[in-house]
């Protein structure tokens, strides 16, 4: 697809669509999962609608620290 | 990595990164508040919709998506185009905004009030902040409209796109994982 835009948005649908589809889901893997997609979303709007994929470093910045407090949202999850 | 690398104003990013640490904190408190309490937690957070939150998450992504239309419009120098795309974006927002209207109402008519449980503490404290955000989007992006200058889109795009990332990341906790 030629329009960046319009595939970033259709990446985005795809992963509400794959999340609506797990929610239904329990446990330790499902809640890692959810949060793998969420990561995968937040990384789709940084890099592709706010245009950290042209800012080298930049979007790492961003998604390295969201991915490791997801990691901590997970582990208090995962602790109950 | 230099800072001339980031798109856009640097008080833009600045604002991004200071509302991302806020909701982060209120969902990392939220989460350990549930320690105390996982049952409670588990038995409040199963009374929410998730259907309309997933509908909403839809709603704002395409929002988003006009967002940035709208900014690659004045970028190129197509006002009508990028004015049409700040108003499908704000529309995006109003629709999100009278989603969550209904959501509310049902929550308040089935009993569910602030003090109802800390889950619904944190719920109302969270989504209404968020959507407090969404509200001064919708009017940010309004008022860019009526002077499309490339600059003025994109910080507005930037604030919109702000918005859609913070409820990605504050959907799964609050609504899924349960």
């Amino acid at each position: 697809m030629r329009d960046r835009l319009t595939l970033n948005w259709l990446i985005l649908i795809a992963l509400v669509a794959v999340t609506a589809a797990l929610s239904t889901q329990d446990g330790r893997i499902a809640a890692a999962a959810l949060l793998v997609l969420a990561w995968a979303k937040a990384r789709a709007i940084l890099g592709g609608f706010l245009h950290l994929d042209r800012a080298p470093g930049w979007l790492a910045a961003f998604v390295v620290p969201l991915g490791l407090w997801m990691g901590l949202v997970w582990a208090l999850a995962a602790v109950r | 990595m230099d800072l001339e690398d980031l798109p856009g104003e640097l008080i833009m990013w600045i604002l991004i990164g200071s509302e991302i640490l806020v909701f982060a904190a209120g969902i990392t408190a939220m989460s350990a508040m549930r320690l105390t309490d996982p049952t409670g937690f588990a038995d409040a957070q199963a009374m929410l919709d998730g259907r309309m939150a997933a509908l909403n998450t839809v709603v704002l992504v395409t929002s988003g998506l006009f967002a940035a239309r709208a900014e690659r419009a004045a970028a190129g120098g197509d006002r009508r185009g990028a004015r049409r795309g700040l108003m499908l974006a704000a529309l995006g927002g109003a629709v999100f905004l009278a989603v969550k209207g209904v959501e509310y109402a049902h929550d308040l008519s089935a009993g569910i009030g602030i003090d109802a449980h800390p889950f619904f503490t944190f719920y109302f404290l969270l989504t209404g902040f968020h959507a407090a955000h969404v509200a001064a989007g919708v009017v940010l992006l309004a008022t860019v409209a009526i002077r499309t200058t490339p600059d003025a889109v994109q910080a507005g795009a930037m604030f919109w796109h702000m918005v859609d990332l913070v409820w990605v990341l504050i959907l799964p906790p609050i609504y899924l994982l349960g």
